[in-house]
């Protein structure tokens, strides 16, 4: 594909065409469909030739095989930014944001089938559409901070925006949700058993509108609302608003420690674990990530997120990222060696870095294209 | 007016617009993408869209708020993220704001339940245990977000930290510290504090309330002697506080030593009324209903000798009366100068509350449009026209020139020491009188700016204007305030010129330098020097002061009272007040100018600043009464406050996002005001 990567076709992105529907597969299966530079580039161009075209009114988004998506394929980004220049890295993360800010603000109702793993990028793919279907099969996870990055993608956008601090124990934890989970807490619309999958893609594919309700209508005839499991982290909302909420990493970790001294659990004790085991730069500002994209605009968010990420290829404050893709992707040792490696080695100046400009002239701020239909936009992503 | 044939025209161009727009609804609803057809119906384009930015708005943003953004940010959040703050859905947005249609007795239990809540998620730890310039910076950075969200739930939280807590910490001693400071900070004891009685206010040495001290028992006896002595107006004690402070006469064998602070129970944990204790409601009103306003009468209540608050003077176990401070007139000033802090808080939520109204008439004058200037043109922008453009930014620069006096007088506050109490009297003073002035005269433009929709409780302005109305009385009434300035202003005069020594502090020195010259012909760039603004303001000032001071001494060399011909003259008096608070205003902008590298922030400050200058000149009236301009000045003054409008309405937008206050916290208007309103958000 040489010189015409960014635009050029390719086979990982499958297109079916059903009357007013387009049907797009995420077709990597061996990777877990995780996003290449192709993908991103494909699904961008893609979006943005439906939106104007008049025989398109629906989209519809799903995996092929037993993943939705397994997020950014980071493992590429390193390898690019390690053998050439760090703008080589982000470059993807400029068209997969900009993918999720014309998710975001797009003004045909998108439908993702969520029957599989939802990671990272997936749900950067997936949760900004309109409509995000759940199944049995559904385990998300925004797993960043284990990995030295941080809940990109657009997620300090809709983590922010989740029911109490809900958004910061799944962004600060990477805890993984069932489908059932994922209804609960709002980042699926609906829940429809895997078996009935093709039932509602049936149905979908006689839609001729674009009007969110008669979708809505539509997929409601089939989604069930399955009863939470016992052990799932929903049910600890309580304790989640207590912790979660605090100021700090440190005061949030040390009131979940306070929670374990009143009566120890497996749930308390996980989520103690993750926190000790992910990268201390990452807590931290994704911690202040989610904090301002509380009260930012989705565009904002994208932004932000990506003066954030490259700061983190450029290793300005911490190699921690590439420490973690070693760590997990690559060597697999799942050992991976922090730096620096406790939360209060990590000094305000340090988080602070990763929020200003990047001082280099040929850099820019993420350019996002103008948005004419950003007027209805606002209530078609209803997170 | 315009000629009738061309009237006529207009109307019948209006038909028809207004029959284009009638006939065009069957598209929008069918059931065919009515997002997508493009109509000529309006609709809502975000400002963010045509609007240009040329300063960096997170640089402003922290020159405005000044410190602990990231604190701010996080409480902003909290509130966000619970029930209790009345989350709200319009347009496609959150809003919180309290629910005003819930009864009086609702608004003050949810008041109570988001002090709980915000307790819980440790907003209040430090708030009286923590010392330094940083505790007290954090604590004023959460409350002013606090007063973003509602009124009463600042003044609630201001009545039991910074006037009971305040006044354990500042009139108490160690013994009070020890008992009562953690206990308030977690709300284990809810405090009140009994000033206010019928029949005094701001003459607080008036008071009736009467205390004696009985030997026999070492306790103190404190009684309400008469209907008039009835303590009123106080914060929290018809519902929820269980203690207060009572100011009080105290008598000691039969003398008089003046005002004392005592802490009385007034409730048991439980809720009921001690005995001896008579306590009745203050009834609902216009604003401020979630804050529980008592009435409480005290009938031979008994209280231990250690409740007195004994940092100025004591009773001993045998009651004898003991003193530091001799004269009875210093002990009282030492008394109360503590209590500026409220002066403090109040002066520096006016700003806030400012800010929100400008922020959402601003942004609606960018997206809502009205007539147009030719047949068929597209309707104009609210803030196109000049007219609005003077409604709104004058008040606006009036605003950041404000904020930059606020952080200033919150800088001088909390590195306070005693020689600085009085300049932060007096500062506090002129500040809070006129920033609440400046408060409700921009919440009523900006009301009006935003047509019927202001009226609407949703959209926040209508409201504030009850909810903040208060501000102009309490804590010092305004006027009375003003006064005092003048009068403290007056006293620096003659002391320097009884001691023929030059003037110092409060920002006189000026006085000490020969009278600045004005220009006599006024260019514009005359005009938007800071030397010319200085120069012109110190005039004023200068010679207010002057005329003020020989006036009060013709009047005593006829046979009158200092006092007598101070209040004769008032006129004076309320034009140098005027005066002082404007020329210390400017100066505060200027210092925070100076900080500032050459670049874009620094250039639309410079015009903030201006247009600041420029209508305290055109709208103070002392300017012509008494010569300091001429009347082709002012005209030179009037047509570059046209100007600056101009230049500034292209910042208007950026101007206003810098103010740091979280969409959630505006308005529906503020935003897509077309969605919020349409059929479709009425089933929602």
């Amino acid at each position: 594909m040489a010189d015409n990567s960014i635009s050029g076709k390719t086979d990982q992105i499958l297109v079916e065409e059903h009357s007013y529907v387009r049907t797009l597969i995420l077709n990597r299966p061996r990777q877990l469909n995780a996003l290449s530079l192709q993908m991103v580039s494909h699904l961008l161009e893609l979006f943005t030739i439906y939106e104007e075209d008049r025989n398109v009114k629906l989209l519809i988004l799903k995996g092929e095989g037993r993943a939705f998506c397994a997020g950014g394929d980071v493992a590429a980004v390193v390898k690019d930014t390690t053998d050439g220049h760090w703008r080589l890295g982000a470059r993807f993360f400029w068209i997969e944001y900009t993918l999720n800010y014309i998710m975001a603000t797009y003004n045909k109702p998108q439908v993702s089938i969520l029957n599989g793993i939802i990671f990272g990028g997936g749900a950067g793919a997936s949760i900004h559409g309109r409509f995000r279907i759940a199944t049995e099969n559904s385990v998300f996870s925004m797993p960043e901070t284990a990995l030295g990055l941080f809940p990109d993608v657009g997620a300090s956008y809709f983590l922010s925006r989740l029911p109490g601090f809900f958004g910061e124990y799944i962004g600060l934890t990477g805890a993984r949700l069932d489908g059932a989970e994922m209804l609960a807490c709002g980042l699926a619309t609906h829940f429809v058993p895997a078996m009935k999958l093709s039932l509602l893609e049936e149905a979908l594919f006689k839609v001729n509108t674009s009007d969110p309700a008669v979708v809505s209508t539509i997929i409601d005839k089939i989604s069930e609302h399955p009863p939470l499991k016992a052990k799932c982290a929903y049910h600890r909302l309580d304790a989640i608003n207590r912790c979660f909420s605090k100021r700090t990493v440190e005061e949030i970790l040390s009131a979940l420690e306070k929670e374990a001294a009143n009566g120890a659990d497996n749930w308390l004790s996980e989520t103690i674990q993750s926190l000790k085991k992910a990268s201390p730069t990452s807590l931290k500002i994704s911690l202040r990530s989610i904090r301002e994209g509380r009260l930012q605009s989705v565009g904002q968010c994208l932004v932000r997120e990506y003066r954030m990420c490259c700061h983190v290829l450029r290793k300005d404050v911490s190699k921690d990222f590439f420490e973690g893709c070693r760590a997990i992707l690559l060597d697999k040792d799942r050992n991976p060696k922090w730096e620096p490696l406790r939360l209060d080695l990590v000094s305000d100046d340090m988080v602070n870095l990763y929020f200003t400009k990047v001082e280099d002239e040929e850099w820019e701020d993420l350019k996002l294209p103008a948005r004419p239909s950003l007027l209805a936009a606002s209530s078609m992503a209803k997170l | 007016m315009a000629s009738s044939s061309s009237s006529m025209d207009r109307v019948s161009w209006r038909a028809q617009v207004l029959t284009r727009h009638l006939q065009q609804p069957s598209s929008s609803h069918s059931s065919v993408a009515p997002v997508l057809e493009s109509s000529v119906c309006l609709q809502y384009a975000p400002p963010e869209l045509s609007e240009k930015f040329d300063f960096d708005v997170r640089e402003m943003r922290q020159l405005m708020d000044g410190h602990n953004i990231e604190d701010r940010d996080w409480l902003f959040g909290l509130m966000i993220q619970s029930k209790l703050f009345c989350p709200r859905n319009s347009g496609g947005k959150v809003f919180v704001s309290p629910d005003y249609n819930q009864s009086m007795e609702q608004q003050r239990e949810m008041t109570m339940k988001r002090i709980a809540y915000l307790l819980d998620r440790g907003v209040f730890e430090g708030w009286l245990t923590e010392k330094g310039a940083e505790a007290e910076l954090r604590k004023f950075a959460f409350f002013e977000v606090i007063g973003i969200f509602d009124h009463s739930l600042a003044v609630k939280l201001g009545v039991h930290f910074f006037l009971w807590g305040g006044a354990i910490q500042f009139f108490g001693t160690k013994r009070h510290h020890d008992k009562w400071l953690k206990d308030t900070e977690s709300y284990v004891i809810k405090g009140c504090f009994a000033m206010t009685e019928l029949g005094h206010g701001s003459n607080v040495r008036g008071i009736e309330t009467i205390t004696t001290y009985d030997t026999s028992t070492g306790e103190f006896v404190i009684n309400t002697p008469c209907e008039s002595a009835q303590k009123y107006w106080i914060g929290g004690a018809a519902n929820h506080a269980t203690y207060t402070i009572v100011f009080s006469q105290l008598h000691i064998n039969g003398k008089s030593e003046g005002v004392h602070a005592f802490i009385t129970q007034i409730r048991d944990a439980n809720g009921n009324i001690c005995p001896n204790i008579r306590i009745a409601d203050c009834g609902h009103k216009i604003g401020l209903n979630g804050v529980d306003n008592g009435r409480i009468w005290f009938d031979n209540v008994r209280i231990p000798r250690e409740n007195l608050l004994n940092s100025v003077a004591d009773v001993s176990q045998d009651g004898q009366y003991l003193s530091a401070i001799k004269d009875p007139d210093q002990r009282f000033a030492a008394f109360l100068s503590p209590l500026t802090s409220g002066r403090v808080t109040i002066a520096l939520s006016s700003i806030y509350s400012t800010k929100i109204s400008l922020a959402i008439a601003i942004r609606y004058s960018l997206t809502r449009r009205a007539f147009s200037v030719s047949p068929n043109g597209p309707e104009i922008l609210l803030l196109d026209y000049p007219s609005h453009q003077r409604r709104l930014l004058p008040l606006l620069a009036k605003t950041y020139a404000m904020s930059f006096a606020a952080n200033y007088l919150k800088a001088v506050y909390v590195k306070r020491t005693p020689a600085a109490n009085k300049t932060i009297h007096i500062l506090s003073s002129a500040y809070k009188a006129t920033f609440t002035w400046h408060d409700m005269k921009t919440l009523q433009e900006c009301r009006e700016a935003c047509g019927g929709q202001g009226l609407k409780t949703e959209n926040r302005i209508g409201q504030l204007k009850s909810e903040n109305d208060v501000k102009s009385t309490f804590e010092g009434d305004n006027n009375v305030l003003m006064q005092q300035v003048s009068k403290a202003l007056l006293s620096e005069y003659i002391a320097a010129k009884k001691k023929k020594k030059p003037f110092k502090g409060l920002g006189l020195e000026h006085m000490n330098d020969s009278c600045p010259v004005i220009p006599a012909q006024l260019s514009s760039s005359v005009l938007r020097s800071s030397k010319f603004q200085v120069d012109i303001f110190c005039l004023r000032e200068r010679d207010l002061l002057n005329r003020l001071a020989s006036q009060v001494a013709e009047r005593q060399a006829q046979g009158e009272s200092r006092e007598y011909a101070f209040l004769m003259s008032y006129q004076l008096a309320e034009d140098l007040a005027r005066a002082f608070s404007e020329r210390a205003i400017l100066q505060n902008f200027l210092e925070s100018e100076a900080s500032l590298s050459v670049g874009s922030l620094k250039n639309v400050l410079g015009l903030l600043r201006s247009m600041y200058a420029m209508v305290s000149l055109e709208e103070d009236a002392s300017f012509l009464r008494y010569g300091y301009m001429s009347t082709e000045n002012d005209a030179a003054v009037r047509k570059e406050v046209m100007k600056l409008c101009s230049e500034l309405r292209s910042h208007a937008l950026s101007l206003v996002s810098s103010f740091g206050i979280p969409d959630a916290f505006l308005s529906p208007i503020a935003f897509n005001w077309i969605e919020s309103n349409s059929w479709s958000s009425v089933h929602n």
